[in-house]
C-alpha cells in the first residue's frame, strides 16, 4: 500500500473513532428518560428493535444492500462471527442497563470502558497489532489507555454518590461484565475487517444475533404473556428507547470503520471518549452532579482532561508501515485458513473496490428505509416526554455537535473509501 | 493454524471450530449469560 494511502486511512480511522465516541455517548441519553419500573430486559429488547431497524435501513440508505451478497460469497464464515458478536452485544447491553440502574451512568461508564485495555491485549495477541511499532507508539497507546483509565476512575469517584444503596456490587459486576463482553466482541470485528468484509455487510448479520439473543432472553426471563403486556405498557417510551438504539448504531458504525482502519488497540480507546460525551449529557442536560462540592467539580474536570489527553496520545500513535505489514501477515493467515481470495483481502484492507458489485439501491432498500421511517414516525407521535428536569437548550446544542461530526466524518469516509 | 479450504459447509465449520479465536468470545458470552442470570 502506498504510504500516502496508509496515512489517509489511519487519519480516517482516528476521525471515525472520535465520531464513534460522540454517538455512542449520546445513545445512553434517551435511556435516562425511561421510567425505572420497566424491566432492564424489556428495555434492552426494545432498544434492540431500534438497533435492528437501524442496522438494516442505514446500510440500505448509504450503499444499498446488494454488496452484502457479494461480501458473503467471498467470506461466508464471517456470518458465524457476526452472529456471535451480535449475541455478545445483546448480553453486554442488558448488563449495562442493570449497571446504570444500580450505580448510575457516571460510574458504569468508566467501568465498562475498561474494554479498551482488553481490546489492546487481544489486538496484540491475536492480530499482530503494535508489533514492530517502536517504543514511542507503545508508550502512546498504553500510556494513553492508562491515562483514559485513570481519568475514568476519577470521574467514577466524583460521581460515587449516584449509587443506589445496597445495589452497588451488582451494578459494578454488571458494568465490568459488559466491559469484558465488549472488549472480547472486537475479536470477531477484527477478524471480519482483516479479511476484507465491509462493515456495512458485517452489521446486517450481527443484528440477527442481537435480536435473536434478546428475544430468547426476554421470553425466558419475563415469560411471553407478561413480556407482551410490558411492551404494550411501554409504548409511550418505546420511541426513546428505539431512538437510543438507532443513535447507538450510528456510533457503532463509526467504531467499526475505526476498528477496520486503525485496529482494535487504537479504535476502542478512541471510541471510549463516549464517556466524555455521556458526562456532558449527564451534567448539562440531566443535572447529574447538581449541588456537588467544589472537590467533585475539580475531580470531574481533572478526569475529563486525563481522558482527553489519553485519547490525543493514542490518536498521535498511528500505525507505521512496518506495523501495518504485520497486520497484513495476520490478514494473510486468516485468508489462508478460510480460503479467501488474496486480492479481496488486500482490497478490503486498502478500502478500495473489489469486483463489480452493484451499489445501486433496489426496491428492497427503499422499502427498508420507508418501513423504518414510518415506524419511528408512529412511535414519535405516541411518545411522551417524561416529567424530568432536563435542559432542552443543552440537549439541542449537543445534538447539533453530534450531527456536525456525523456529516463531516461521513463525507470523509465517502471521499476516502466510498464507505468500504 | 494450518491453511484449509472452505469450499464446503463442512470444511467451513471445521475451520471455524478449530480456530482458537472462536472459542474465546464464545466462552466470554457464556460467562456473560451466567452473570446476567445471577443479576436478574
Amino acid at each position: 500500500m502506498l504510504a500516502t494511502r496508509l496515512r489517509s486511512l489511519q487519519a480516517l480511522g482516528i476521525f471515525c473513532g472520535f465520531a464513534a465516541g460522540a454517538w455512542l455517548g449520546g445513545a445512553e441519553a434517551p435511556i435516562k428518560l425511561v421510567n425505572p419500573d420497566i424491566s432492564p430486559i424489556t428495555v434492552s429488547l426494545i432498544m434492540v428493535f431500534g438497533v435492528f431497524l437501524a442496522r438494516w435501513s442505514v446500510p440500505a440508505l448509504i450503499r444499498g444492500t446488494s454488496h452484502v451478497h457479494s461480501d458473503v460469497s467471498q467470506a461466508p464464515h464471517l456470518i458465524v462471527w457476526a452472529v456471535l458478536a451480535g449475541c455478545m452485544w445483546a448480553v453486554a447491553n442488558t448488563l449495562t442497563i442493570y449497571a446504570i440502574r444500580n450505580v448510575g451512568l457516571s460510574i458504569a461508564f468508566p467501568l465498562w470502558n475498561t474494554n479498551s485495555l482488553l481490546g489492546i491485549f487481544w489486538g496484540f495477541l491475536l492480530f499482530n497489532e503494535l508489533h514492530y511499532a517502536g517504543w514511542k507508539r507503545w508508550l502512546g497507546v498504553l500510556g494513553g489507555a492508562a491515562c483514559m483509565f485513570s481519568g475514568a476512575a476519577l470521574l467514577a469517584i466524583a460521581s460515587a454518590n449516584q449509587a443506589a444503596p445496597g445495589k452497588a456490587a451488582g451494578g459494578i459486576l454488571a458494568a465490568l461484565g459488559a466491559g469484558i463482553l465488549w472488549g472480547t466482541m472486537y475479536i470477531p470485528y477484527r477478524k471480519a475487517y482483516l479479511t476484507g468484509m465491509n462493515p456495512l455487510s458485517f452489521i446486517t448479520f450481527f443484528t440477527v444475533g442481537e435480536l435473536a439473543t434478546m428475544t430468547v432472553l426476554a421470553i425466558a426471563y419475563r415469560g411471553a404473556t407478561p413480556l407482551w403486556h410490558e411492551l404494550i405498557g411501554a409504548k409511550s417510551v418505546m420511541f426513546w428507547l428505539m431512538l437510543g438504539g438507532f443513535v447507538w448504531v450510528l456510533g457503532d458504525l463509526f467504531q467499526q470503520y475505526a476498528t477496520k482502519y486503525v485496529g482494535i488497540s487504537r479504535g476502542i480507546p478512541l471510541s471510549n471518549t463516549n464517556q466524555l460525551w455521556g458526562l456532558l449529557w449527564g451534567i448539562f442536560v440531566f443535572h447529574e452532579l447538581r449541588g456537588g462540592s467544589h472537590t467533585i467539580y475539580v475531580q470531574v474536570a481533572g478526569g475529563s482532561l486525563l481522558m482527553a489527553l489519553g485519547a490525543l496520545s493514542i490518536a498521535l500513535s498511528s500505525a507505521t508501515a512496518r506495523e501495518h505489514s504485520s497486520w497484513q501477515d495476520a490478514a494473510d493467515r486468516e485468508g489462508n485458513r478460510y480460503g479467501i481470495e488474496h486480492e479481496y483481502v488486500r482490497a478490503g484492507m486498502e478500502g478500495r473496490a473489489y469486483g463489480a458489485a452493484s451499489t445501486r439501491r433496489t426496491t428492497l432498500d427503499w422499502l427498508l428505509i420507508l418501513v423504518t421511517t414510518v415506524m419511528f414516525a408512529i412511535l414519535a407521535f405516541i411518545a411522551k416526554l417524561p416529567h424530568m428536569d432536563i435542559v432542552l437548550r443543552w440537549a439541542a446544542a449537543l445534538t447539533v455537535a453530534m450531527l456536525a461530526l456525523l456529516a463531516t466524518c461521513g463525507i470523509a469516509l465517502w471521499r476516502t473509501t466510498r464507505f468500504r | 493454524m494450518s491453511p484449509s479450504t472452505t469450499d464446503t459447509p463442512r470444511n467451513l465449520l471445521r475451520a471455524i471450530f478449530t480456530d482458537l479465536h472462536f472459542w474465546i468470545p464464545l466462552t466470554v458470552l457464556l460467562g456473560g449469560l451466567v452473570l446476567l442470570d445471577k443479576l436478574r
